[in-house]
């Protein structure tokens, strides 16, 4: 992808729809892209996590214990929760088909966030939500 | 007890979701936060009710209850309705003082205009919300 292209789908995903074309060029920038086999672990369960990925293109699977508990796609992101808490990830995360993410090294996210509010507020609805579901699951 | 500003700030500064704010920062959350003391047995949040503030234990002693099980105690310095802040949905939990307890509360649009001032604040709420992600799955995992 060129860097319009980048932009293009950076627009199109919910965590960015609240930046302007400048602050997503800008963004563009500051990941960079990468790509996985089908099959490939990009994070694993019990081992210090290595980043924030957002998902472009390709699903993953989470996997807790070798059990398949969620599937992400298109504009999911993951790799946050144990950045923002220091603690290694609870799950591995495996590429399903060929993967394409946007990749942000685990040591810049938290200064990303603070720099990009819109982002962050969307990532806190995000979480906000899924602590939602969780809840409801066990009730 | 009727706190002045420079003790609720006092107080603030203490709590895991204030930490790192500067004081300009602390003296706009201490000023819109109201305190309010509540009775033994008191309902200070009930579960299902949609919520709109956050509550800081200043003294005193209450007890997150869901359904019918007891899934924490709370004292000084800790806070609940984070949640709230965010989505003003229902509360997912009913918070009751075991014991004549004060709260420091603010309301939710005080603290969002502060997250929007403030990325240092949305960043540890955001940390404070995913620790309660990440301990209700564990919950659920047991």
């Amino acid at each position: 992808m060129n860097s319009e292209e980048v932009v293009d789908e950076l627009a199109s995903l919910s965590l960015f729809a609240d930046l302007q074309r400048p602050q997503l060029r800008a963004v563009a920038h500051i990941f960079s892209e990468e790509s996985f086999p089908p099959g490939q672990r990009i994070l694993r369960q019990g081992f210090q996590g290595s980043g924030f990925y957002v998902i472009l293109e390709g699903d993953v699977t989470v996997r807790i214990d070798g059990e398949d508990r969620a599937k992400l796609s298109k504009g999911d992101f993951f790799g946050e929760m144990s950045l923002l808490l220091g603690e290694p990830p609870v799950a591995d995360v495996v590429a399903i088909g060929e993967l394409h993410v946007l990749h942000l090294a685990g040591p810049d996210l938290k200064g990303f966030l603070e720099r990009y509010p819109p982002v962050m507020f969307r990532m806190l609805q995000s979480v906000a939500r899924r602590l939602r579901n969780a809840n409801r699951l066990r009730s | 007890m009727a706190l002045t500003t420079d003790e609720k700030m006092a107080w603030l500064e203490h709590v895991e979701l204030f930490q790192g704010l500067p004081p300009d920062a602390l003296r706009r959350v201490a000023e819109r936060s109201g305190e309010i003391e509540f009775p033994a047995a008191h309902h200070i949040v009930t579960q299902g009710i949609i919520g709109n503030g956050l509550y800081i234990v200043i003294a005193g002693r209450a007890r997150v209850v869901k359904g019918d099980q007891v899934a924490a105690e709370l004292g000084p310095g800790e806070f609940f309705g984070e949640l709230s802040v965010i989505d003003q949905m229902p509360r997912l939990a009913s918070v009751i003082a075991q014991e004549p307890t004060t709260c420091l509360a603010l309301a939710s649009w005080d603290l969002i205009a502060e997250i929007e001032r403030d990325p240092k604040l949305a960043l540890n709420l955001l940390r404070a919300l995913a620790l309660r992600l990440r301990a209700a799955r564990d919950e659920h995992r047991h």
